[in-house]
């Protein structure tokens, strides 16, 4: 297909110098091609972009715009963190009154959560009665319950005597929920299970 | 401040300065660059709308990819009004001056891109030569930009009876106007472009 109309057929009474002329465009018409459809985005208009130095400023427009960005994550991480702070005091300064199982019919205990330190530990206290004193090779853990299930340790002790009781210093190397609880369990050397419990939070 | 490039802040809503006058209809390219150069945003408006087709049309010929050739269009404005003062209007028109600058933009593109060398052909290849296409190139631009110069009706007429594939009568038929008109346009229309080609944009 030849492109463009039949020019002799367009230009059949038009005179020699006229014809010439046109002949020109027309060529050129054929030889250009169409325009090009504009995407929405160029035929809108030129861009602030263009007119605040060209590639320098495209680069210092992207500079601005990283550095929104990264003021938006330092927010959004800020509000993350005092987030956790906040669900964080809400266990801190938290205490948990523990009460003996059928294992352990007579235990009392209370836990007090201390504010975390900078290193993301929790120490804890646990003061005790009522606790027997274990067989060789036994000793009482405190597990972090999460979820229903003893979820991590957060130390040992050993009752030398019952009347007496018992305060220990724990520690809790993790980071804690406000739907967090305790247990306390008999365990023995060498086994793999977190043992029977002997006092659980008192419902 | 471009926050995104898909919704970029156009000059007209963020106007710095009083808003200057409009630019006439009549006034020349070279008229445009020189109020661009004194950093007038009407000005570099109209421009843009003038030259806007035919610098991403040659964009799309060279560089075959529409973001590409949309990269392009910004770096050769970016570039129109950084430069206008360096445009001296006694020096011939403003046509060649901006082809020049859309061609370094598209050329920077060119360059920025990171292709394997292709393997020389055994046979000589029958496709346009580096010459031949930026003599396309140049007359297409020319030829674009002449025709945003054309009244709506002709240049309507003139589009469709060169790209459309359709003949004199079919354009009549589409147009609802008699096969006469549609002649009658398409000469005018050629006689115009023709005027303007010679003229300023030659």
């Amino acid at each position: 297909m030849t492109p463009g109309p039949d020019f002799d057929e367009l230009m059949s009474d038009a005179d020699p110098a006229e014809r010439e002329r046109l002949r020109r465009v027309h060529d050129m018409l054929v030889v250009a091609g169409p325009p090009p459809e504009l995407p929405p985005q160029i035929e809108a208009g030129p861009t602030l972009a263009m007119t605040i130095g060209g590639r320098g400023a495209r680069r210092h427009v992207q500079r601005r715009v990283a550095l929104l960005a990264a003021a938006i994550v330092v927010l959004l991480l800020a509000f993350l963190v005092g987030y956790i702070t906040g669900n964080d005091n809400k266990v801190a300064g938290q205490v948990l009154k523990l009460q003996g199982t059928a294992v352990a019919p007579n235990a009392q205990a209370s836990l007090r959560v201390e504010d975390v330190d900078p290193a993301g530990n929790w120490p804890m206290e646990l003061a005790a009665v009522g606790l027997p004193k274990l067989p060789p090779k036994s000793y009482y853990e405190v597990f972090l319950v999460r979820n229903g299930k003893p979820w991590a340790p957060c130390g040992s002790f050993v009752v030398k005597n019952a009347k007496v009781g018992v305060s220990v210093r724990l520690n809790a190397p993790y980071r804690l929920r406000p739907s967090d609880s305790w247990i306390v369990t008999r365990r023995q050397w060498g086994e793999s299970d977190a043992g029977p419990v002997v006092l659980r939070p008192l419902t | 401040m471009e926050l995104a490039l898909d919704t970029p802040a156009r000059l007209r809503a963020v106007p710095k300065t009083a808003p200057s006058p409009a630019p006439s209809v009549d006034a020349t390219d070279a008229d445009l660059l020189v109020r661009v150069a004194e950093r007038d945003r009407v000005a570099f408006e109209a421009l843009y709308h003038r030259y806007v087709r035919s610098v991403y049309g040659i964009a799309l010929r060279k560089l075959r990819d529409r973001q590409r050739a949309e990269d392009a269009v910004q770096e050769t404005f970016a570039a129109v009004w950084r430069s206008a003062a360096s445009y001296r209007p006694e020096r011939g028109p403003a046509a060649p001056w901006l082809y020049a600058v859309a061609r370094n933009a598209i050329v920077d593109r060119l360059r920025a891109r990171s292709e394997p060398p292709m393997e020389a052909p055994d046979l000589a290849s029958s496709e346009p030569g580096p010459a031949e296409h930026a003599e396309a190139s140049f007359v297409a631009w020319r030829v674009h930009r002449a025709l945003e110069e054309l009244p709506p009706k002709e240049r309507e007429v003139v589009e469709l009876a060169y790209w459309s594939g359709m003949s004199q009568s079919e354009v009549a038929d589409y147009l609802h106007i008699p096969v006469g008109t549609v002649k009658t346009r398409t000469r005018s229309g050629l006689a115009r472009l023709s005027d303007l080609l010679e003229g300023e944009l030659a």
